[in-house]
């Protein structure tokens, strides 16, 4: 597949992890979006290593810039399924304010109706560990100067990293995108951020933080093709103690971002209706022997990732299915009949069976279309 | 609701806002710009020789503003002081935009609405044109390959491809379009192509097409001067290209503060007009 075609595709996946209803709008953009030529996101990147086939040599080594510091620059695709969902995935019970906790449990009800990708307001500190989980922030492209590191994300947004040795502001005025100071260490460029107003979300599932976040970001290119990533939050209003995530990023060689604009043709509001209960509520029970025929990994067909084809786990606990995408988490599942299932981080997933009865594959639904995932194990 | 043409919230008012609330809230909008040159009194010395880069290219990179020249009543300014081409693109022309007929219609037509069909009133991109005369401030950031322009308006970026690259034949229409630069002696020439229908070259509804080519001539003339002479070339719009020099100042010792359209976005619902 071109480069182009998969950052289309791209476009597509993001979409499609996205909450449930903004499906409607997905729909309508992505149908007018996918004739159109893109020709720009096939130019090839200059300057990067090649294998004898042309092909970028993502294990090469990381490029520096002429003051022998690591070169960021680039076009990437931010990789963060686990807490692009959920950002406290790793702390323990207790460890998260419970006002915060039933406010996260309230956003999920409400079917993240207030969510910044449907106000069309930017994420904020979001941006680092919202991966490809959101059209706004699937891609970064780092720009790299002596006194400044500019981040810019498909959504048109960009974020200032100062370089110049400046302080962090010790009483910033709160904003959207922060106030962020950066240095090196070593390898590692180390990123100190303060000054985030408290309206965004930090993650898809609406895990809210305070005006007195914190966070620092080290960012390591390990190789030309490869940026890790690490995230320290510290925000002792809602959280017991700062915690660090770790994401990644992958070169996204010759190719471009393509601009998104939320507010074009804006109506994800007035069709963003219902509660998590509806879906709930319409659930019926499914024999425990039928729920048990459907347990296993299952991966997609044709891959639509260049790399790492997308993957879903189905398990049962108790008397209901649980379904996983690519690691962001177990989320239980609705059953609508004995093969059609709603649930997956807004998603649909229908089993099927071949002809001698095993079930053989399943279809994850979006409205964008069927996508055929087989079944592995 | 002339006033809707300006932004909601603007710089002035997060600066009256701010020493209200927090008496030392955003300093960083004082922070001290580095390496201008100065006079002997130690004032900025705004006619020095523009900086260069290390390939030799003039350095466009700095904190711009449209030039002020719509002048404020004997009362003072409502609003932000504005530079005359955000309200009018063809405000320096003589005899005005040259229209297609039906160019010339719409622009009427939206004068007597109040301008409240104006993309910005629903909080979508301004055109790039309007990015240069708006009166909110923007950041060039360049670097070799590319020029990159931070807006405080929706805290959105553009960027300038100066790699070398062709533009496209059959580019996906954006808001921002696809643009490519190179130097032309001391003058980076932009072409822009691939624009999204439909957007408006000013705040008084000058159309653009997607039929739009912008041509841009950024030319820093010293250190505190940035002129961009645009040609819109949009036969859709206009009988024939015309060409405006629009000017821009440096920002010294403070930094862009975001302005998010779209926060507490009120205004839709109190538009008036026909």
């Amino acid at each position: 597949m071109p480069s182009g075609n998969r950052a289309r595709g791209q476009r597509e996946v993001a979409r499609m992890t996205a909450s449930a209803i903004v499906s409607i709008v997905s729909l309508l953009s992505a149908t007018l979006c996918a004739p159109l030529a893109a020709q720009w996101l096939d130019h090839p990147t200059p300057g990067i290593p090649r294998a004898p086939d042309g092909k970028p040599n993502l294990s090469a080594a990381a490029p520096k810039t002429p003051d022998g510091k690591p070169d960021l620059s680039g076009v990437w695709y931010r990789l963060s399924p686990k807490y692009g969902r959920n950002i406290a995935a790793d702390l323990k019970p207790g460890e998260v304010q419970p006002w915060a906790e039933t406010l996260v449990q309230q956003r999920h009800e409400n079917l993240s109706k207030d969510s910044m990708n449907t106000l069309c307001l930017p994420l904020g500190p979001a941006y680092t560990t919202a991966g490809d989980g959101t059209t706004s922030a699937g891609m970064m492209k780092i720009v790299q100067s002596p006194g400044l590191i500019v981040i810019l994300n498909p959504d048109l947004t960009y974020r200032q990293v100062y370089m110049d040795g400046r302080a962090l502001e010790t009483t910033p005025n709160p904003n959207w995108m922060g106030y962020s100071v950066g240095r090196w260490e070593g390898d590692t460029l180390v990123v100190d951020s303060f000054g985030f107003n408290d309206r965004t979300w930090l993650d898809s599932e609406g895990h809210p933080h305070s005006e007195a976040l914190r966070t620092t970001e080290r960012y390591r290119r390990r190789n030309l093709g490869t940026l890790d990533i690490e995230m320290t939050l510290s925000d002792p209003a809602v959280y017991a103690k700062p915690w660090t995530v770790a994401v990644s990023a992958e070169l996204a060689a010759d190719t471009e971002m393509l601009e998104y604009v939320c507010n074009e043709n804006n109506k994800n509001r007035e069709h963003w209706v219902g509660t998590a209960a509806d879906d709930r509520k319409s659930g019926i029970k499914v024999a425990p022997e039928i729920l048990t025929k459907y347990i296993g990994t299952y991966e997609e067909q044709p891959k639509f990732w260049s790399h790492v084809p997308r993957t879903v786990q189905i398990t049962v606990s108790g008397a209901a299915l649980f379904g996983d995408m690519d690691g962001r988490g177990m989320t239980p599942l609705v059953a609508l009949s004995e093969t059609s299932f709603s649930g997956l981080y807004g998603l649909g997933v229908d089993f099927v069976r071949d002809d001698q009865g095993p079930v053989t594959q399943l279809f994850v639904k979006h409205v964008s279309g069927n996508y055929k995932f087989l079944r592995k194990k | 609701m002339k006033s809707h043409v300006f932004p909601a919230i603007t710089r002035a008012i997060v600066l009256l806002a701010a020493p209200l609330a927090v008496p030392v809230a955003a300093q960083w909008v004082n922070y001290p710009t580095a390496g201008v040159p100065r006079l002997p009194d130690g004032k900025p010395n705004l006619s020095a020789p523009a900086p260069r880069t290390a390939d030799g290219h003039p350095d466009l990179s700095g904190l711009w503003g449209a030039e002020v020249n719509v002048p404020c009543p004997p009362d003072g300014c409502a609003d932000l002081p504005l530079n005359r081409q955000f309200l009018d693109i063809g405000s320096r022309l003589e005899g005005g935009l040259p229209f297609q007929p039906w160019a010339a219609a719409v622009h009427t037509q939206r004068s007597a609405d109040n301008d409240k069909a104006a993309p910005s009133t629903r909080c979508l991109p301004y055109s790039d044109v309007e990015m240069h005369t708006t009166p909110l401030y923007r950041k060039i950031v360049q670097v070799p390959g590319l020029l990159a322009i931070l807006n405080e308006h929706d805290a959105f970026h553009r960027q300038i491809y100066t790699d070398g690259r062709p533009l496209p034949m059959d580019p996906q229409p954006s808001w921002r379009g696809y643009s490519s630069g190179k130097w032309d002696g001391d003058t980076l020439v932009v072409q822009t192509v691939g624009f999204r229908d439909a957007q408006w070259l000013d705040m008084g509804g000058s159309p653009m097409t997607d039929a739009a080519r912008l041509t841009e001539r950024f030319r820093r003339v010293d250190y505190g001067h940035l002129e961009i002479d645009i040609t819109v070339d949009d036969p859709k719009a206009y009988t024939k290209p015309w060409s405006t020099t629009l000017k821009q100042l440096i920002v010294l010792d403070t930094e862009l503060l975001d302005y998010i359209c779209q926060e507490n976005e009120k205004d839709v619902a109190h538009l008036v007009g026909k």
